[in-house]
């Protein structure tokens, strides 16, 4: 298929997008690095993680912009396994 | 963040084919995710204990690199669209020089956990972690193979402001592997 995008990336935000990300890996690796563990640390990663993976849908994959099931499918993609993981460990610190 | 004022696009960018593959790839790495994180239920202990063996240092520094690479491939879109070829080539090239970074790094963790003995049949967490990790890397190798196309054809002039789906196509299965790498890292490296 071939279509015409000439449409511009708003450079600005994308930037600030990269240093967001940028700081929550450092966040999410400190969090390691410091042995921190319990579930809510362990949920807290997972939604930086998610957190970063929309950013990345939305502005890099630059699906803000899309319609219908497209727009969504990043999310939708993020929440289920999130939430199956964060299922796994809630089970692992009940039991 | 300014909001944006174009009125929304049928279908994402690039070309259709490739984001049903991206599909079929996140479908995959969501059904790896949740094994993961049900198998590790059952021997909790032992994720906690080998989780510790692993190189987070390394991890953080080949995350870094693929946020960097997806970056850079950003900015090549961007370039194209604007109509600057050369530029947009120079940045996939960029992007492409962080991915072969992860390339470097992964395989100096990969080799010292051969060095160490350790292999799929170690345990079960090291089955995860050399599967799920080596299936993203195999990904990471097609991505590269798929930007220095995409950045050969840019820098001959194959590409411009009103024709560019082949650098969009290239740039969305990109991010994607990055995306994959941002929920690998913290399952895998740092959740316990």
């Amino acid at each position: 298929m071939n279509r015409r995008n000439t449409h511009r990336y708003p450079l600005r935000p994308c930037t600030l997008v990269y240093v967001l990300l940028v700081l929550l890996t450092f966040a999410t690796w400190a969090i390691g690095k410091a042995g921190l563990q319990g579930l809510p640390v362990a949920l807290l990663v997972l939604l930086m993680a998610l957190a970063k993976g929309q950013l990345i849908g939305d502005w890099f994959m630059d699906l803000r912009q899309s319609s219908g099931i497209w727009r969504w499918m990043i999310a939708l993609w993020l929440i289920i396994p999130g939430a199956l993981i964060a299922s796994a460990f809630w089970l692992s610190y009940r039991s | 963040m300014p909001s944006c004022n174009r009125a929304a696009r049928q279908y994402p960018p690039g070309d259709l084919a490739i984001w049903i593959f991206i599909l079929a790839e996140l479908l995959l790495f969501a059904l790896f995710f949740a094994s993961y994180a049900f198998t590790r239920l059952q021997h909790v202990a032992l994720f906690n204990e080998y989780q510790q063996t692993l190189d987070r240092t390394s991890a953080l520094v080949n995350t870094l690199a693929l946020i960097t690479s997806s970056y850079f491939v950003v900015r090549s879109v961007a370039a194209i669209r604007a109509g600057h070829p050369r530029q947009c080539s120079r940045w996939l090239w960029a992007a492409v020089a962080m991915g072969v970074l992860f390339l470097a790094v992964k395989s100096a963790e990969y080799a010292h956990h051969l060095g160490a003995g350790i292999n799929l049949s170690t345990n079960t967490f090291y089955m995860f972690y050399l599967s799920l990790t080596f299936f993203h890397f195999m990904h990471v190798i097609l991505g590269l193979v798929i930007l220095a196309a995409v950045a050969v054809k840019a820098q001959r002039g194959g590409y411009s402001a009103a024709e560019h789906t082949g650098v969009e196509t290239g740039a969305s299965y990109w991010h994607m592997v990055d995306l994959v790498w941002l929920i690998l890292f913290p399952l895998v490296y740092v959740m316990r």
